[in-house]
């Protein structure tokens, strides 16, 4: 009887081991929530295993991990190919492609997502320090990411990925430039039957919940991924004071993210684009201060 | 009288020591094995000290980590200058050719090792995140790093460099033309290395072979070989598919878990 619910992925265990067997979060930890409502998502302990269909995976390493999977027969992943760091022979790789290829190479997304096959090993790391993260999907249940953040996917969690539609141009002169806070892209990962997503996040990494109606101000790069319910656009904020065009130039390009749903975010971000006038966004709310 | 072995360089402790004397290791963690068999690298205690010759090395730090050499008098280091972050004055440095200049230069590699001799302290980190890789090397022993990992050696080992062999390793095996080479004679020697991310460690059999992400490899033992191969995975869009390092056993292999992709 299952006697144990982990609180960051839900789901229930007999929580007699020290880590969740779905997401590797360990079972014996406090959840440690911030003043202002942000749980912290505890790393995956080194060297713990997270079960998916019949075969394992163990995440080894503090500082850049490793997801290293024991692949059973007939089971496979997805993968972009610059993550993977070794493989044992006997698991048979081969391209996964795409459609909407030259939109995203244009993006500068991967246009060919790669097959392994067991029986045998395979590890996947991603080149920045964090903390990888690893969301189990219940059947039919879907998750966006921010892109670039996916690590690994189970055969059974089908990959697309759309437009969100947030940018902003700015002008100099008489050039014109379009930003992509979020990216040109957002994946969007949906599972046929359980299947384990597995992102990889720079520093570290919070989550909330948040309520229908409740809204925050993100930095967009610093996204790691949302539930599909949760809402986004643009928001302009101007700092008040007398400082002529600074009010113009000195603004803040937030997401601003309503619920219901949940959010993650991972500490490490993009520093923030140039500070030329905003001349043109998708829709956005804005504020200025007096 | 009991002595400890250290697991990482097999070395002897006395029974009351809780880090190895010859590489640091704490000797009261167990080895941390992963399911497929690759070895963490010991994770040294931040302020971990360990001796070589007449000198001692002080690690500190544990996110972008420093080893702080005490030389002793008579002993000497050597390595690539731009990893030294602070020096008592009275230190005194050198420079040493490696030989084949234009080439290394040509291959991005140092062809100039600078060396600093005791009495007097040194010290040294690389720029990224990552771990000491503490590696003693028994005399007669040779080994294979990728460039730019190293960070400092003790005098008493060789340093010299091997091409890559083959136009294929060379064009797509990633780890550029050259390794460095640390071969000890009849002194034994310590190295010190800078991995990228975390540090893992798998020991191939006779004819056992593993595949690498050619960025991902940190070192091997010289009796390891090492071959490009190549992934069928061509798409038109990936006209050159994708490569990646065979090692094949005996020996030792380091990899290390953050690094930067090289495209085929």
């Amino acid at each position: 009887m299952a006697a144990y619910t982990c609180p960051f992925c839900r789901l229930e265990s007999d929580g007699t081991a020290t880590s969740c067997p779905h997401c590797g979060a360990p079972v014996d930890v406090r959840v440690r929530v911030s003043d202002s409502g942000w749980e912290e998502q505890p790393p995956i302990a080194n060297m713990a295993r997270i079960q998916f269909g019949r075969s394992t995976c163990q995440v080894e390493g503090m500082y850049v991990p490793v997801a290293d999977m024991n692949l059973a027969p007939d089971d496979w992943v997805y993968f972009s190919h610059h993550v993977l760091l070794w493989t044992e022979p006997t698991v048979g790789m081969d391209a996964m492609p795409m459609a909407g290829g030259w939109n995203r190479m244009y993006a500068g997304m991967p246009l060919v997502m790669m097959r392994a096959a067991g029986p045998g090993h395979i590890a996947f790391s991603h080149d920045d320090p964090g903390e990888t993260v690893a969301i189990p999907l219940a059947a039919g249940q879907a998750m966006d990411v921010r892109e670039h953040r996916f690590l690994v996917a189970t055969g059974n969690v089908s990959y697309q990925w759309y437009d969100p539609g947030i940018w902003f141009t700015t002008r100099s002169g008489d050039d014109t430039e379009t930003h992509y806070p979020l990216g040109r892209f957002v994946d969007r990962f949906q599972a046929t039957g359980p299947g384990l997503l597995l992102l990889h996040a720079p520093g570290n990494v919070f989550v909330r919940d948040l309520q229908a109606g409740q809204a925050i101000c993100l930095q967009p790069s610093a996204l790691l991924y949302k539930d599909p319910g949760v809402g986004m656009q643009l928001h302009l904020e101007y700092p008040g004071g007398s400082m002529g065009w600074g009010s113009y130039t000195n603004r803040t390009v937030w997401l601003r993210m309503w619920g219901p749903g949940r959010i993650a975010v991972h500490s490490v971000f993009e520093r923030p684009e140039s500070a030329n006038n905003i001349s043109s966004t998708s829709p956005a709310t804005a504020q200025r201060w007096g | 009288m009991d002595r400890i072995q250290c697991q990482w360089c097999k070395a002897q402790n006395p029974p009351e020591a809780t880090s190895c004397q010859t590489c640091g290791a704490p000797l009261d963690v167990s080895n941390l094995v992963t399911d497929s068999g690759w070895r963490e690298a010991p994770r040294l205690r931040d302020m971990t000290e360990f001796a070589f010759g007449a000198s001692t090395c002080q690690v500190e730090g544990e996110i972008v980590p420093v080893a702080e050499i005490n030389l002793g008098g008579g002993d000497s280091v050597f390595f690539e200058h731009h990893v030294m972050l602070w020096k008592d004055e009275s230190v005194p440095v050198t420079t040493q050719m490696t030989g084949g200049g234009m080439k290394r230069m040509l291959g991005g590699m140092p062809f100039i090792v600078t060396l600093a001799h005791g009495p007097g302290r040194i010290a040294f980190s690389r720029d990224a995140t990552g771990e000491v890789v503490v590696l003693p090397l028994h005399p007669s022993m040779e080994l294979d790093v990728r460039g730019h990992a190293f960070l400092l050696a003790s005098h008493t080992i060789s340093y010299s460099f091997v091409q890559i062999k083959g136009l294929a390793n060379v064009l797509h095996g990633g780890e550029g033309m050259y390794m460095d080479r640390f071969v000890t004679s009849d002194q034994p020697g310590i190295l010190l290395l800078h991995g990228y991310g975390n540090v893992f460690e798998r020991t191939l059999g006779d004819g056992e072979k593993i595949l690498v992400e050619p960025g991902g490899f940190l070192y091997k033992d010289s009796s390891v070989q090492m071959n490009t191969v190549q992934q069928q995975v061509k798409t038109g869009l990936l006209r050159h598919g994708m490569y990646l390092a065979e090692m094949v056993g005996p020996g030792r292999v380091g990899i290390q878990s953050m690094y930067v992709h090289h495209h085929g």
